[in-house]
């Protein structure tokens, strides 16, 4: 039931033979303050670990790879195209905690804990409620409509996922160094949007003809703070 | 009792003083100790009831953060799952427990449990090794408030409300491992009166249980343990006190927090009261003395006038009480009487036998101024021997006296002419006898007995009335002896002249040795001739003594002279 995303895209952009869109997101500080529990099992819980307290993880990477960046004003998403994208609970965590999906895109909701999940969202670009469901259920839900949906869980109020439903094919989630890639974009002006849950919305606009484009982004300070993702509940 | 004067002044002051300084000193101590006490108790008290009222607005603030777990819709989920999917399904209880273990890991309780509507166990956790546990309420059953013990460990829980539209549709407890020490004061948890756990680890339970049976659940409580005071005050716990059998009080030690402030209050007392004590022993000691040595004074110089029958006056005392001047005063005078009327006695006594030797000199004209002249020559004698002032006077007067006896013998004796029977010369030879028996009645004149009794003795044992040898007759009568031979060789008799000096002083230095004393013969033969001497002494009346009085004017002169004393004369020449 997985389908090929990327092979879809390349036949239906080969034809139109656009060049990329290269970026790199810059982030200059911390935007937001994770605490991320360590589960070691079922009813073992370790102490609080603040991430990137440990080195290892560099808390700009985490920021860089929560950036969703896709494109505006290109030809619509049809609602033919699907992704393979899945969010998992596991550990009382949504897993990814971030997808990035062209509209009309379905996610499985797949349960890999031994207890009851609830996966709802209240956003305006998609409301649903998967109701309670065990270990080893899906769920499967397609989002027709652009725009960002917060998942929830009802029994773990601390369980979040975003999902940013793009209007185009063209979008994609940054990653740890920053760097993205938007290919096969036909001629034309578009508009580029980075996304970052508490950063806001950025646009910026660029116009692609033969040659590859290059678009940066600094957050957290942009020309457009317009967060419409704020909207969502 | 027979004790010192000085003994009891000291015992009569210091002893009154002493008890009523350690008996003040006891009352005081006991007074302060007593203040001590009740200000620490109160201060205890005062702490206990501010540490209790600060618990129950801890509790109530843990109340309401309780209520706000209450509120909290993720638990009410998990609620809502348990009752749509039923009870029966593992994962959703395991949804619940798991819940449940979140929220005691992020707010640090032991124990959590949701009840249904009906007060039924749902779900239960307790914090085990390192983690939670699901608890097994078919075994266990908690209560909502109060304590209750698993595996060994004493929990103390409580419980809110889950409200859905002001209606109770579960009920939350939690709680905690229950901490005895944490409310600042000793503290005690007891279950029906039996000891469940206490802070006081010195102190038996049993010792526990007995002292607060007697206490009121909900009041404070003093009481007695070891014989230590106690303070114990109800400690607010969750459930209140006494429903369920579980008693939460605080037992505080009030002596041992007293302690070190009595140690030093004892110690201070202690060398305050040994200090007043010796003050009052030194002082005691000093008033006692300063009152009892005058007095001393006067008993033992009293003891000695007893002792030698003198009355010797009192030296002035300046520093006595008037008191003791008077009575030293009047003990001078009477002395100084005693002595008056004593010395007038003698004196009486001297003159009246004095009077007699006279009279027996008058007898025979012959003898007429014999004993003066014996006492004269006796005195420079004693002078020549160096002799006391003392020693002189009583051979002057011992010496007027020596033929005293000779009263009691007859004219017909004493004055006969011619030669002595035998007879008659054993009547002569009494009256030194007599002499001493007429004096030794008469008080005063003891001193002069050795000379009337003993100047006929010889030295070498020949003489009478005893026959006493060398030493054994005193010097006084040997000297006298020597004085009367003397004047009987040199005096004129009616049937022969005197001797010379030289001729006297001849036969005396034939006899030296044998009935003389040679020192005293010596001395008497070097002081030369004493009757120039003493005629050349006659005009001069100064003789103060005693011997001056006797004499008086009724001195005699004249060459009278008796045959009896030339008779002995005679008898010891041709001896």
């Amino acid at each position: 039931m997985w389908i090929k995303l990327g092979s879809c895209a390349l036949v239906a952009t080969a034809a139109l033979a656009g060049a990329d869109i290269h970026g790199t997101i810059i982030i200059e500080r911390k935007l937001s303050r994770h605490n991320v529990t360590a589960s070691a099992g079922m009813y073992q819980r370790g102490v609080a670990v603040e991430l990137g307290a440990d080195g290892e993880t560099d808390p700009l990477a985490f920021e860089r790879s929560h950036v969703a960046v896709y494109l505006e004003g290109g030809p619509k998403s049809s609602g033919t195209e699907s992704g393979k994208a899945s969010i998992e609970q596991k550990d009382r965590r949504f897993v990814p905690d971030l997808v990035v999906i062209p509209a009309g895109s379905a996610v499985s909701f797949p349960n890999f804990d031994p207890i009851f999940h609830n996966v709802f969202s209240l956003s305006k670009a998609k409301s649903f409620d998967l109701g309670n469901y065990p270990e080893g259920q899906s769920r499967l839900v397609t989002f027709p409509v652009p725009g960002v949906v917060a998942v929830y869980c009802h029994l773990h109020s601390n369980m979040a996922a975003s999902i940013v439903v793009a209007p185009s094919r063209w979008a994609v989630r940054v990653d740890k160094d920053g760097v993205f890639a938007l290919k096969d974009v036909p001629a034309g002006t578009y508009t580029v949007v980075a996304w970052h849950k508490t950063a806001g919305t950025f646009r910026k606009t660029v116009t692609i003809g033969e040659r590859d484009a290059e678009v940066s982004f600094t957050l957290p300070y942009a020309e457009s703070t317009d967060a419409d993702h704020v909207a969502h509940r | 009792v027979n004790m010192r004067f000085a003994t009891r002044t000291f015992l009569s002051s210091f002893i009154p003083f002493a008890v009523l300084l350690a008996v003040s000193f006891w009352a005081i101590r006991a007074s302060v100790m007593e203040t001590v006490r009740d200000g620490l108790r109160a201060s205890v008290r005062d702490n206990e009831v501010a540490l209790a009222r600060e618990q129950a607005r801890n509790e109530g603030r843990n109340r309401k953060l309780l209520e706000g777990i209450g509120e909290n819709p993720s638990l009410k989920a998990g609620l809502q799952l348990l009752a749509t999917e039923g009870g029966a399904t593992e994962q959703a209880r395991n949804t619940v427990l798991d819940q449940l273990s979140e929220i005691c890991d992020s707010l640090s309780f032991d124990f959590m449990m949701v009840s249904g509507a009906r007060g039924e166990p749902l779900a239960a956790v307790v914090r085990y090794a390192g983690g939670f546990a699901p608890v097994n309420l078919a075994r266990l059953h908690p209560p909502e408030q109060g304590f209750f013990s698993a595996d060994g460990r004493l929990y103390e829980v409580t419980s809110v409300p889950i409200r859905e539209a002001d209606s109770q549709v579960a009920t939350l407890t939690v709680g905690g491992l229950f901490d005895i020490s944490r409310f600042g004061v000793p503290a005690v948890l007891l279950h029906n009166g039996a000891v469940i756990t206490a802070q006081m680890r010195d102190l038996a339970p049993a010792q526990i249980e007995r002292a607060l049976a007697a206490c009121s659940p909900l009041a404070d409580c003093n009481l007695r343990i070891q014989n230590e005071q106690y303070l114990s005050l109800p400690l607010g716990r969750p459930g209140g006190n006494g429903n369920d059998g579980y008693t939460l009080r605080s037992l505080q030690n009030v002596d041992a927090a007293s302690a070190p402030l009595q140690a030093v209050l004892r110690k201070l007392f202690l060398v305050a009261g040994f200090i007043a004590l010796a003050a009052m022993l030194g002082i005691s000691a000093l008033s006692s003395r300063s009152i009892a040595r005058p007095l001393v004074d006067v008993v033992s110089h009293l003891r000695l006038s007893a002792a030698t029958g003198e009355l010797p006056e009192f030296p002035e005392t300046h520093g006595g009480a008037h008191e003791i001047r008077d009575l030293t005063q009047g003990f001078n005078n009477a002395a100084r009487a005693v002595h008056e009327g004593r010395e007038r006695l003698t004196r009486a006594y001297v003159q009246f036998v004095g009077s007699l030797a006279q009279a027996l000199d008058a007898r025979d004209a012959y003898t007429a101024g014999h004993s003066r002249r014996v006492s004269e020559y006796s005195c420079a004698i004693a002078k020549a021997l160096n002799l006391t002032e003392d020693d002189l006077e009583i051979i002057r007067v011992g010496a007027l006296l020596h033929d005293l006896g000779k009263i009691g013998i007859s004219d017909l004796v004493l004055q006969k002419p011619g030669r002595l029977t035998p007879e008659e010369n054993q009547l002569i030879r009494q009256h030194p006898v007599i002499g001493k028996r007429i004096l030794e009645n008469v008080q005063g004149l003891e001193a002069y007995l050795g000379i009337v009794e003993l100047h006929h003795e010889n030295l070498d044992g020949t003489g009478y009335p005893h026959g006493l040898k060398g030493e054994e007759t005193p010097l006084y009568a040997r000297i006298v002896k020597v004085a009367d031979a003397y004047d009987a060789m040199t005096s004129d008799r009616p049937y022969r002249r005197g001797k010379s000096h030289a001729e006297a002083i001849a036969v005396l230095r034939s006899v030296s040795g044998s009935e003389m004393d040679p020192l005293v013969v010596d001395a008497f033969a070097l002081l030369g001739d004493q009757r120039k001497q003493q005629a050349a002494f006659a005009g001069n009346q100064s003789l103060r003594s005693l011997s001056d009085a006797v004499q008086g004017d009724a001195e005699v002169p004249g060459p009278a002279a008796t045959a009896g004393l030339e008779v002995v004369a005679r008898e010891r020449e041709a001896s």
